[in-house]
């Protein structure tokens, strides 16, 4: 029997790696007050692709329910949880989740993770309890080489205002952005009669970096007190997290968001050891828009693949096989309560003496049961 | 770790060497690697790939660069930074059919190696056709009754002309593109944005 491309069967480190960071997740979000929750593996694809929420319906695992209405294996946790908070009662500001979602335009089509969402709060309380999650969580794993990137959806479109431009030129300018393509964003922008514009923007592709990336741009934008407004929430966050130790903090005030909900700042760590993104996210008020409600929210999802190949099980645990027969294997049973912290194998024949740190075997003598080291 | 430029092999690889060179770059190593696949620089580690392959290369972080035609980019999207055009590798993407040939009068057949590009430029143009998906040699397919026309890169037209094409309408002129990974870019930033500027000075000296 074979699986399909993308799935895979785990045994071994592997599996005990992100089982284990699963555990020390709920570990550290249940002693920070978050109240967990579970929504359904199988959703309306509605939930999903609505203007709101705006995922594709492409990239979806999908099939056709008995009544015609398309069903997909959760994409997305977010907008589950945000569906499944609006029946809550708001006096719970703090969720955490755990488990898989499901793409076809991903490299394996289930993919874990682990993620806050923090709803009716305000924004640098509810931004920073994110970040500091993330950073006690981190810790917890014992991963200490990170980047933390700070980004802001309301720069581009404050830019991009008065352009005025129409929807799938603005959409195409994004996405323009969003692979940081200098030439294509100059060129919508000054098509569209604006060449002030044309070079903010352009320029704007290569306001990555450090704290000074700040620091430049709170001169350049001096007279624009909404986009000052924004740099000093941004500064806020930096600062916050330098404060708490954090080294690497990256700025890039020309990242785009790449789903319709984001509203404000975005989030994202990258491992330095290779790169790898091991969280996003950010502020999505907007998601609770299709409810009629006005919530503030903001969130962060971890990606447990990730995180799991990069953490090693710290602790070695003593292994112990005890040798027993039929008749020593309740003697044998009793005995392995004597090990609370080892892992204890009860055999009746020894199969691989390399696997084991401790072998013990239960001998009769005078009718009286003794314990041999071997 | 030095940053690893993945290089389209074949002549987008000989004239990206030519505008290296232009930047005062060493090309010796690169020049005299005969059948290497992966060179190391006293800068860089390049690598050799076709281009599909330089897109999975950087989009997965084994490269941090990459040098592409344009034509892969819009074939394929992947999701890597498409940072800007170099001057060389300068083509066009053409519908061509058959010299004197009417069209059918019935749903189209067009064969390509560009599915991707030749669906949506038929979308675009609010026609339903049929693709069939060819690895090479595509102006055969006229020639030979598989399809009515043709979508390709087209350099110089003279393949066309030798084959009994003829160019029914250009939709897509492109060149050569330095693209990123989207995390390097960011995490070795202070080794790359030196490079990528030169690459830029290059671009305007052109």
């Amino acid at each position: 029997m074979f699986l399909p491309a993308g799935s895979q069967d785990e045994i071994g480190n592997r599996l005990n790696s992100r089982l284990k960071a699963y555990e020390i997740f709920r570990q550290v979000t249940t002693k920070r007050n978050f109240k967990q929750i579970s929504t359904p593996v199988v959703e309306y694809a509605n939930t999903f692709t609505n203007k709101y929420a705006g995922m594709e319906l492409q990239n979806m695992l999908k099939w056709f329910n008995r009544d015609g209405e398309i069903e997909v294996l959760r994409p997305d946790w977010t907008t589950a949880i945000a569906r499944a908070l609006v029946s809550q009662h708001p006096s719970q500001l703090k969720w955490s989740y755990q488990g898989s979602i499901f793409r076809s335009d991903k490299h394996g089509t289930e993919s874990r993770q682990a993620g806050v969402e923090i709803v009716h709060t305000t924004p640098l309380l509810g931004e920073s309890e994110c970040l500091l999650t993330a950073i006690h969580y981190l810790k917890e794993l014992h991963i200490d080489h990170y980047l933390i990137e700070l980004g802001h959806t309301g720069i581009f479109d404050e830019l991009t205002s008065p352009l005025k431009l129409e929807t799938d030129q603005l959409e195409k300018l994004r996405m323009a952005m969003h692979d940081k393509r200098k030439d294509e964003v100059y060129q919508i922008v000054a098509n569209s009669g604006n060449s002030n514009i044309a070079d903010q923007l352009s320029m704007l592709i290569d306001a990555y970096g450090s704290f000074d990336v700040l620091e430049k741009y709170e001169k350049l934008w001096a007279g624009n007190s909404r986009l000052l407004d924004i740099l000093g929430h941004l500064k806020q966050l930096a600062v916050l997290l330098k404060d708490l130790g954090v080294q690497d903090i990256l700025v890039d005030l020309g990242r785009v968001k790449n789903l319709p909900y984001y509203c404000g700042t975005m989030f994202r760590g990258f491992l330095a050891t290779d790169g790898s993104t091991c969280f996003s996210g950010g502020r999505y008020d907007k998601l609770y828009e299709q409810f009629n409600e006005q919530i503030s929210a903001v969130g962060l999802a971890f990606d447990v693949d990730v995180l799991a190949d990069h953490y090693s099980l710290q602790e070695k645990i003593d292994k112990i096989c005890i040798i027993a027969n039929e008749e020593t294997h309740v003697y044998a049973e009793n005995l392995r309560t004597t090990y609370p912290e080892a892992i204890v194998d009860i055999q009746y024949t020894l199969i691989n003496e390399g696997d084991y740190d401790k072998i013990l075997q239960i001998v009769k003598e005078n009718d009286e049961y003794k314990v041999v080291q071997k | 770790m030095k940053p690893c430029i993945a290089l389209t092999k074949g002549r987008l690889e000989k004239q990206f060497l030519k505008f290296f060179q232009s930047l005062n770059y060493d090309i010796d190593p690169l020049v005299n690697k005969g059948r290497k696949l992966r060179v190391e620089t006293d800068d860089f580690l390049f690598v050799f790939a076709k281009g599909v392959d330089v897109t999975t290369y950087v989009e997965n972080g084994i490269a941090d660069l990459g040098i592409v035609g344009e034509d892969i980019l819009a074939e394929f999207q992947p999701d890597v930074y498409n940072l800007f055009p170099l001057p060389f590798g300068q083509c066009r993407m053409a519908l061509a059919t058959e010299k004197g040939k009417e069209w059918p009068d019935r749903k189209r057949r067009i064969a390509s190696k560009y599915t991707n590009i030749t669906k949506e430029f038929f979308r675009q143009k609010g026609e339903s056709v049929d693709i069939f998906k060819l690895e090479g040699s595509v102006e055969l397919a006229p020639i030979l009754g598989l399809a009515d026309g043709i979508v390709d890169i087209v350099e110089t037209g003279n393949t066309l002309r030798e084959n009994g094409l003829v160019i029914k309408e250009e939709f897509f002129e492109f060149s050569a593109r330095c693209i990123a990974n989207r995390s390097s870019l960011k995490i070795k930033r202070e080794k790359l944005t030196p490079v990528i500027e030169a690459f830029q000075e290059g671009v305007k000296v052109k």
